[in-house]
């Protein structure tokens, strides 16, 4: 169990590529934290800078307090699960996961042993005198995971382990994965560009976009407030719908001509904003429903009707608006294609984002005030 | 597909090259050498008599042939060990600096391109007891140098030059090997606290394997017979026998000794033995194919 802790981390690769500006990140003992983004972020970067792999450029990686940017792999004591689980092949499964302890001169026995409680724990008794070759997907994975498990690591790293796999396999190794790190208690930092696998196993997530940290939080933090449109964005799914809007008198305008009783905090009348409302808290009214107070009615037309089993999904245009307006409705809901929802935006539902994509504070107008 | 089965003539004129040139240096020769080994000819070449395995029960009884045969064990192995040893350890090199890797891959190809005469005679300059610049340093640390009268001199000097002949082709194919083992399992090595030692002889060594095995025969093949050029270039077999191969014995029996049905048996035998270590190689490759 360890603390990890980045300041102000640099890494510019020897081509001159500069992957990471700057990361400032604190992990607690234990905590399994989830560094989630777009291909081409520096995920797997700011992992291999924490493994030892790639140079710290500038800034400082502490281990427990310690700085440890000097120290070579080996010396970290952190364990690294890769993408492609680079299993030796010319290894059985047994040699595999001794190997580690092997080079550090443990006694035979507790080799024997440990290696044995691992296979155990993963269920890989029956196929410890297996090549790598001749095991599956998920089998290969274990072995991999196992072979971090017997070390006994400070930390482990997980760079996308589960990207090789089918749908049904990751989910059933999410869960076991997340079992195992609340049975090991071993700080763990988990690369994925998967916003489902990403929120399902963090403790503590990290979005980042650019070689920047986006945000830094707990799931349901960031889900409830994104600090910035691209989090916004990324964080559930199907992703937030954004629409223009401008700040007016008593509230914003929206360009299908509705208003909503919410202002920017700080913004000039006619400053330009995004607003954005997740799928799930788009409310739809019945015709005969009462509008509720400060929200802001649309009328949309659905275009496309997705239906998921427990909830469904419909596409809809919004005058003033390209892109599809997508709203999620529970399963019953009996939608088609061409039929027009009357929707309401709830102001307390509703998420301001400036120019610059950061999010904005709002003010709730009084309702009074637009009656 | 389809166009050859309406044309059956065409590739066969497309072959056609490749085959008559099999036929004309391959073929009818190893016939000739075959039927050659059964028969005794007369000092003029006028007349030869069937002796049937005669040839060979005394090419076998001679000493001097057994002499050769371990002379050229011996050179083989020296020379597949150093060149393949020095072309891995430029191959892990290279495979170090694979940015530079492409200028130092180019200048390490060369002496493949240099014809064996042309080695060996470069080897033979630069070792002359009189001209070469070799041997006067040599001198300066003691050391006396004249392979045209030190028989283990005259080795060592064939020796190098084969292996600096040889050595860019097991370069080409080590640092393929290389190139082909994902980066990843030496990283996961490295986090399983190996050291850069250890993981060559744990990780990288065992991986090459395949490749390893396959130049070993081309290694042995090589110095059996195409290290020709270079022997006849810098020692001629000598002094006194002590560079004499099997490849070399068959050339002077047959030419200079003018003994053409010893001769041929010899060249027999040496297909036999070529024969045997390429099934080896298919045999094992086909195996290894699956670690
Ligand atoms: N060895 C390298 N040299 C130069 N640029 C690199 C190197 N490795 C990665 N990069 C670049 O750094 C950026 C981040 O890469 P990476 O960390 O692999 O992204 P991710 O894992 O988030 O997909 C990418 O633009 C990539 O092209
Ligand atoms: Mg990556």
């Amino acid at each position: 169990m360890a603390t990890l802790a980045l300041k102000q981390l640099k890494k510019q690769y020897p081509n001159g590529y500069k992957a990471l500006h700057g990361i400032d990140l604190a992990f607690g003992e234990g905590e399994l934290i989830v560094i989630v983004g777009p291909s081409g972020c520096g995920k797997s970067t700011l992992l291999r800078t924490l493994a030892g792999l790639e140079d710290i450029s500038e800034g400082d990686l502490e281990i427990n307090g310690k700085r440890v940017n000097e120290l070579e792999p080996a010396e970290r004591d952190i364990a690294m699960v890769f993408q492609n689980y680079a299993l030796y092949p010319h290894m059985s499964v047994f040699d595999n996961m001794a190997y580690g302890l092997k080079n550090r001169r443990t006694p035979k026995d507790e080799i024997q042993q440990r290696v044995s409680e691992a296979a155990e724990l993963l269920g890989l008794t029956e196929l410890l005198d297996r090549r790598p070759k001749q095991l599956s997907g998920g089998q290969r994975q274990r072995v991999a995971m196992g072979r971090a498990i017997v070390r006994k690591p400070q930390v482990f790293l997980f760079d996308e382990p589960l990207s090789n796999l089918d749908a049904k396999l990751r989910v059933q190794m999410r869960l076991e994965i997340r079992r195992l790190q609340k049975r090991l208690k071993v700080t763990s930092v988990y690369v994925t560009h998967d916003q489902t696998e990403a929120m399902t196993l963090a403790d503590r997530l990290v979005v980042m976009n650019g070689g920047h940290v986006e945000q830094f939080g707990t799931p349901m933090a960031l889900y409830d407030q994104p600090a910035s449109q691209f989090v916004a964005g990324f964080i559930g799914s199907p992703a937030m719908n954004f629409l223009s809007a401008t700040q007016a008198q008593t509230g914003l305008a929206l360009p299908c001509g509705a208003t909503i009783a919410l202002q920017g905090e700080g913004l000039a009348t006619g400053a330009e904003l995004t607003l954005g409302i997740r799928p799930e808290h788009l409310q739809v009214l019945g015709a005969a429903d009462a509008l509720p107070a400060g929200a802001a009615e649309l009328e949309a037309r659905i275009e496309l009707v997705e239906p998921l089993g427990a909830d469904t999904l419909a596409y809809c245009r919004l005058q003033g608006q390209s892109e599809p307006l997508v709203v999620r409705l529970d399963g019953e809901h009996a939608v088609a294609e061409e039929q027009t929802l009357r929707l309401a935006i709830l102001p307390a539902r509703a998420h301001l984002f400036g120019a610059d994509g950061k999010r904005l504070a709002t003010r709730e107008q009084a309702t009074a005030a637009i009656e | 597909m389809a166009h050859f089965n309406r044309h059956p003539i065409t590739p066969w004129i497309l072959l056609a090259p490749q085959l008559l040139i099999v036929a004309v240096f391959f073929f009818w020769p190893a016939y000739q050498a075959i039927e050659q080994a059964f028969y005794v000819e007369d000092a003029f070449g006028l007349s030869r008599e069937f002796t049937g395995l005669s040839n060979f029960v005394s090419v076998l009884s001679e000493p001097e042939y057994l002499t050769t045969l371990w002379t050229t064990t011996y050179f083989s192995f020296a020379v597949a060990f150093g060149a393949m040893a020095l072309a891995l350890g430029l191959a892990v090199l290279a495979d170090r600096v694979l940015r530079g890797a492409h200028a130092y891959k180019t200048l390490l190809i060369w002496p493949y391109a240099v014809a064996p005469a042309v080695a060996g005679v470069l080897w033979l300059f630069l070792f002359d007891p009189t001209l070469g610049i070799l041997p006067e340093l040599l001198s300066a640390i003691g050391i006396d140098w004249n392979h045209k009268l030190n028989g283990d001199q005259a080795m060592l000097l064939v020796v190098l030059a084969s292996i600096w002949k040889q050595m860019s082709y097991n370069f080409v194919f080590f640092l393929a090997g290389l190139q082909a083992i994902p980066k990843s399992l030496l990283e996961a090595a490295a986090m399983d606290r190996a050291g850069p030692w250890r993981r060559f002889w744990t990780i990288t060594f065992p991986l090459l394997s395949p490749t390893s095995f396959f130049l070993l025969v081309m290694n042995v093949v090589y110095a059996f017979f195409e290290t020709f050029g270079t022997i006849d270039a810098t020692t001629q077999g000598g002094p006194a026998g002590s560079t004499r191969t099997l490849v070399y014995k068959v050339y002077e029996d047959g030419f200079v000794g003018q003994d053409l049905g010893s001769s041929a048996a010899q060249s027999v035998l040496l297909m036999v033995i070529v024969g045997v270590l390429t099934l080896i190689q298919f045999k094992y490759v086909e195996k290894k194919v699956q670690y």
